[in-house]
């Protein structure tokens, strides 16, 4: 086990390289000319030439390749071409109100989505499955700026209980976390349904129930471990989207996220922070796979690694 | 069980109410945008430049109205031909860091933005500084290369805000993070999308300010920013977009506040090219385009249409047409056909992406329509219309044929309405004449307005000016916006001044 992580970890320095050259290669292959558009709508042709040399940009391309990299290496992303604030800080910036909020999100949609999932295949074809999928299709069908917005209007407009956005306080948390979360819940119930009713038609579910095992220790033991190998897959994924930061969410609730800063970065050519981000966002989804593929090992002790 | 739930919620509510007044003093500024930096000469938005005007100041400012108003300054003298002026400052101001204001430091300031080894972006400001005189401890003269006559304007611009020298020597670079000015506010925290200021309690003006600080938070989607100005979170929200201005005056303790602007809207034609290059089709097109119902359909109504090539507000202008170009579709249809085009012909437009700018398009493309034009509508995200349209090395390579866009001339003075858009010697990628329209008349006109201080000489280059643009017609001349502010009632002193720039230096909750 342990040398198997350590042969995972090491493999992901070659995946980092590799993403570094695509990212910068892409970023560069953008249209448009990030000087005219640090420089704005005003400049003259002097003004863009200045900020083009005070930038580096003026440098031949694999140059500013090479330099990147050796930076990077010893944690330096450069200053933001926007703001002329060190990469680090900008993204450092977000990145805990982006974990949070995706970890608060994820908490209560990871618990719901699976009492919901369970409950409806337990009780298929009556009412709570009726109830728990309705539920289900209406999360992941409410556009979560119409929801985000009415929670607005209704929790700090009318009732003047929460925040209208921003993070300040644990009570920011609760719009931004539930309006994020109920998409994930939904598609978790929905997922955990129909991987439960796929196991509980399997012979070992049967034998369970012939040997005379109560029926909660069936649905909670034998059955639910075995489902949540694909619900695991699932979760691990929607964690590793919800890190990237949620545009919609930040932009609604006024979240300082990692999102809204990508789509910001991206419009303005902010190079340093587009590849930055995305070299953070590469490395999230390999953690996360990593904790997926051991937490399959978690779930299910016949699966080895070799 | 019950009571304890009442008294609960009563000592709950009691402490918001408590909250709530003890937070009414600091004004709360809902914005769309976060701020770039915290160093005007190197900010290019308008937002940035409101968020150091908190905290700093220029010799000159621009009141509510876009007129120029004496802040560091009392007064100033030009010469005849507009290549020196004397500022007399105001005495006994400091900076927050406690350094005296005065003419070495007007001087320090002024060097700083022109000095082209530490380029700043807005360095094109006084990039016609030859050089800066100390007269006095209180008079400074500053000398042009050339004739300038718009001077007073650009230094009235927030890129030339005067910052504490003491402090652009201990920051250097980083002064976009330390800004010390002799403003109002005095700097508290920036970071993302939240920035603070508190009161300056040593300010020069007797009495001001009346707040205890000025805080901007950045929301960027319209119904939340509208939601704390409802939920009393903020104090003030700029902008309020047109459709939600309903939901504010609806609302018993807020107010919309209607702003005339100077941002006019055209449509720039490549007078290159063919069939823009006939002034009969470009005549044709201005009167094609219906400006009230374009104000209405775009704009929610809050617009008006443009009377001349420049918004009435800037210094300089006039009115060339009452009313603004007339409507009248046969007309135009008649010009096309005596330009050769009887049956229309084909075209593209280029702007940019956002929905307001695709709306514009396809309100045009529908009128076009009427008179036979077929037009393509092409929205450019920013960095492709960067590529596209501004960064063009030779007109014959440029491939726009029409542009919707947008100006403001945030130096308030009619030559940067003029210059960047109608020069011959503008074209892109030097400046932004993206009709690449060119007339002896024009230039020469643009050339000795600038060349003189004398007021009386420049308004009549400034009328003959005007007027040739508008014969020529090388744009649609379409609107003038008027923007809105959403504000608590019982504020007051808290404008948006009509180039978008944020003014709460008087800023007063009664």
């Amino acid at each position: 086990m342990l040398n198997y992580l350590i042969r995972r970890i090491v493999g992901i320095v070659p995946v980092i390289l590799v993403i570094a050259l695509l990212v910068f290669l892409f970023v560069h292959m953008l249209p448009g000319d990030p000087a005219r558009l640090v420089a704005g709508p005003e400049a003259t042709l002097a003004d863009v030439e200045n900020v083009r040399r005070s930038l580096g940009l003026d440098r031949p391309i694999w140059e500013q390749f090479g330099l990147f990299l050796w930076n990077a290496v010893r944690g330096d992303f450069g200053y933001s071409l926007k703001t002329r604030i060190p990469v680090v800080e900008e993204i450092g910036l977000r990145l805990m109100p982006t974990v949070w909020l995706t970890v608060c999100a994820m908490a209560w949609a990871t618990v719901f989505g699976l009492l919901i999932g369970v409950a409806s295949a337990v009780k298929r074809g009556r009412w709570p499955d009726y109830v728990g999928m309705f539920v289900a299709v209406s999360g992941i069908s409410f556009p979560a700026f119409w929801l985000g917005l009415l929670l607005i209007d209704l929790f700090s407009v009318r009732l003047g209980w929460l925040p209208t956005g921003g993070f300040e306080s644990a009570k920011s948390l609760i719009m931004p976390s539930f309006t994020l979360g109920l998409g994930v819940a939904a598609v978790m119930a929905r997922f955990t349904r129909s991987a439960f009713i796929e196991i509980s038609r399997e012979d070992y579910i049967r034998t369970a129930h012939a040997k005379g095992a109560r029926a909660r220790v069936v649905v909670w033991k034998h059955t639910l471990r075995n489902a949540l190998i694909p619900v695991i897959t699932m979760v691990g994924l929607q964690f590793g989207f919800l890190l990237g930061g949620s545009i919609v969410v930040e932009t609604v609730f006024s979240w300082p996220g990692l999102g809204r800063l990508l789509v910001d970065s991206v419009a303005y050519r902010d190079y340093p922070v587009i590849q930055a981000e995305i070299l953070l966002f590469s490395l999230e989804f390999i953690l996360i796979n990593l904790t997926v593929d051991v937490l399959y090992a978690v779930a299910n002790p016949e699966i080895r690694f070799k | 069980m019950r009571h304890m739930t009442l008294a609960l919620a009563a000592t709950a509510l009691a402490t918001a109410l408590s909250f709530g007044g003890a937070e009414a003093k600091t004004l709360v500024v809902g914005v769309a945008d976060n701020l770039t930096t915290l160093d005007p000469a190197n900010a290019n938005d308008t937002l940035s430049g409101g968020a150091a005007r908190t905290m700093l100041q220029g010799l000159y400012g621009f009141d509510s109205k876009m007129q120029l108003e004496p802040l560091l300054a009392t007064s100033y003298e030009t010469n005849a031909e507009a290549t020196e002026f004397t500022f007399h400052l105001r005495k006994g101001v400091k900076f927050h860091d406690g350094t005296d204001f005065n003419a070495e430091a007007v001087k320090i300031n002024i060097d700083r933005v022109r000095d082209t080894k530490v380029p700043t972006k807005r360095q094109s400001l006084v990039s016609m500084v030859d050089r800066v005189e100390v007269i006095d401890d209180y008079t400074v003269k500053v000398v042009t290369k050339e004739p300038f006559g718009a001077m007073v304007n650009n230094l009235a611009h927030a890129g030339l805000f005067m910052i504490s020298p003491a402090a652009i020597a201990k920051y250097g670079k980083d002064i976009d993070r330390n800004p010390v000015g002799t403003g109002p506010f005095m700097f508290k925290k920036w970071s993302g999308d939240l920035f603070e200021t508190v009161k300056n309690p040593n300010y020069w003006r007797e009495g001001y300010p009346k707040v205890d600080g000025v805080t901007f938070k950045s929301v960027p989607e319209n119904g939340s920013r509208i939601a704390m100005l409802q939920a009393g979170e903020a104090g003030f929200v700029y902008p309020l977009p047109s459709e939600l201005a309903p939901v504010v005056s609806a609302n018993q303790k807020l107010e919309v506040v209607k702003v005339p602007s100077i941002i006019i809207r055209y449509v720039a034609m490549n007078t290159m090219k063919k069939p823009f290059d006939d002034p009969r089709v470009r005549e044709a097109l201005n009167y094609a385009v219906d400006k009230n119902a374009f104000c209405k359909v775009v704009y929610g109504g809050f617009c008006k249409p443009a009377e001349g090539p420049v918004p009435e507000l800037l210094k300089y202008s006039g009115v060339v047409q009452k009313g603004g170009w007339p409507y009248d579709p046969a007309k135009a249809k008649a010009l096309l056909k005596e330009a050769g085009y009887p049956n229309g012909f084909e075209t593209e437009m280029f702007a940019k992406n956002n929905s307001t700018y695709i709306r514009a398009m396809q309100f045009l493309q529908q009128q076009f329509a009427q008179v036979g034009v077929k037009l393509t509508v092409t929205p450019l995200e920013a960095g492709v219309e960067a590529q596209r349209i501004w960064s063009v090395a030779e007109p014959k390579d440029a491939t726009v044929q029409t542009q919707y866009g947008g100006w403001s001339a945030s130096t308030g003075d009619i030559d940067w309405a003029l210059r960047p858009l109608f020069y011959g010697k503008g074209f892109p990628p030097k400046l932004f004449n993206v009709a690449y329209y060119k007339s002896e008349a024009t230039d020469s006109g643009i050339e000795a307005g600038i060349a003189t201080g004398d007021s009386a000489k420049r308004q009549s280059e400034y009328d003959a000016v005007q007027k040739q643009i508008w014969k020529d017609a090388p744009w649609i001349f379409l609107t003038v916006d008027d923007f809105l502010v959403g504000q608590a009632k019982g504020l007051t002193g808290a404008f948006a001044a009509p180039d978008g720039g944020l003014n709460f230096e008087k800023a007063e909750f009664k």
